[in-house]
């Protein structure tokens, strides 16, 4: 499953999690989960103002995405500076950690 | 400093070159803040002008205001306070060059203020929306150096791939000066108050600020924190250090920042899409 910005959403994508109104989770859903997304669909929840939806896999890769590994790589790459600071360094680990655990599990490419 | 150091300070911070601001601008700034009739009397003078209030309501509806429904600019005003609609509409021709030109940047100063807002509402910080709107102007220095002095941001450039430096070391090496002091200067220009000022200037820099420490600390951790998590591109990839001034006046911990983290890339995925449909917007021909 990967939450994604409705501006990258494409017809047939499957819908992971129902949709509601502006982000609220009350009130009843607009799409259910499960759905085919249509252009129609992605329209209509353009014109409700969503923002994002949760889709089954990990379909939209941003240029240089590539997984895990990557990620911490280039997570490394921006603390060059600073991994000596003790507060800093906490900040990197706390990254790291969340990025093991958001991108390990369901949000990862090799579970796909 | 040297002579090239000080003829780029001059061009840049040349008051008569500053960007011009709608005429509407000028009538803004000599109404109080506070007082009721000079709202009332702000919010119909702003609403005269139709693609002035366009560019604020959008502003207003972004994310770095958690994505209120804000449809008129007498709402705007009571939602998120005259100051912050004031500082909407003097930026708001600033931002116009940004959204399409420097997308990167734009991302960035995005970013920086969701998260200002972010780590405000976590805090529990009165002025939530003014700490939000300090965090998205943090680095409007840097937008008046690259449209004032084009050959200053291409040396600037050149030395962060070069030396593999921060941008405002940079800055100092080619101007002599950064953008957060460029910034402050240009606040200043613009009457903007001092909550708001303060944090521009020092968020590199915040044992230096003294009236506005703990909106000034949030501005620097958040953007510590949006370079940390790689969104946007400030102008060097390298994340700030922590710094230690800022983390005690907020009385930050491990856990807070374990927690704040999980939340801002939750919220990025919005924020992304939100710039997404502005990219958009600009590139569609006019109707
Ligand atoms: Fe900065
Ligand atoms: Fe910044």
């Amino acid at each position: 499953m990967q939450k994604i910005p409705l501006m990258t959403a494409k017809a047939g994508m499957i819908l992971a999690r129902d949709v509601f109104r502006s982000e609220s989770e009350i009130g009843i859903p607009i799409c259910g989960k499960d759905t085919e997304l249509t252009d129609t669909l992605i329209a209509r929840l353009e014109n409700l103002k969503v923002q994002s939806v949760y889709v089954e896999g990990h379909p939209v890769w941003e240029e240089g995405d590539r997984g895990l590994d990557d990620m911490l790589r280039d997570l490394d790459s921006r603390f060059a500076k600073v991994r000596q600071d003790p507060l800093t360094a906490k900040l990197h680990d706390i990254y790291a950690n969340y990025l093991k655990r958001s991108m390990g599990e369901s949000g990862g490419r090799k579970t796909d | 400093m040297d002579e090239k150091q000080t003829e780029l300070k001059k061009i840049i911070m040349d008051t008569k070159t500053l960007p011009t601001l709608p005429g509407v601008i000028n009538k803004l700034s000599a109404l109080s803040d506070n007082d009721k009739s000079s709202v009332q009397e702000m919010a119909r003078i702003v609403s005269s002008d139709q693609v002035l209030s366009a560019r604020i309501l959008r502003l207003a509806n972004s994310p770095s205001y958690g994505f209120y429904r804000v449809s008129t600019i007498s709402n705007a005003m009571i939602l998120l306070g005259v100051n912050v609609v004031k500082s909407l509409a003097i930026s708001s021709s600033i931002f116009e060059v940004m959204e399409k030109n420097s997308v990167g940047l734009w991302e960035h100063s995005l970013g920086t203020g969701v998260v200002s807002n972010m780590i405000a509402k976590k805090l529990g910080l009165p002025e939530c929306e003014e700490i939000a709107t300090a965090g998205l102007l943090h680095d409007i220095g840097k937008v008046i150096i690259s449209l004032k002095c084009s050959e200053a941001e291409f040396e600037v450039r050149r030395i962060i791939d070069e030396k593999q430096i921060y941008m405002w070391e940079a800055e100092h090496e080619i101007l002599g000066t950064d953008h957060a002091e460029v910034g402050c200067w240009l606040a200043k220009s613009w009457f903007l108050p001092d909550k708001l000022t303060e944090p521009i200037a020092c968020h590199h820099n915040v044992e230096a600020s003294a009236n506005h420490r703990i909106k000034t600390s949030v501005v620097h951790m958040a953007d510590v924190l949006i370079k940390a998590s790689g969104f946007g591109d400030s102008g060097d990839s390298f994340v700030p250090l922590i710094q230690q001034a800022a983390w005690d006046a907020l009385k930050l911990n491990e856990q807070i920042i374990a927690e704040l983290v999980e939340e801002l890339e939750d919220k990025l995925v919005e924020v992304k899409n939100f710039s997404l449909e502005l990219q958009q917007d600009c590139d569609a021909p006019s109707p």
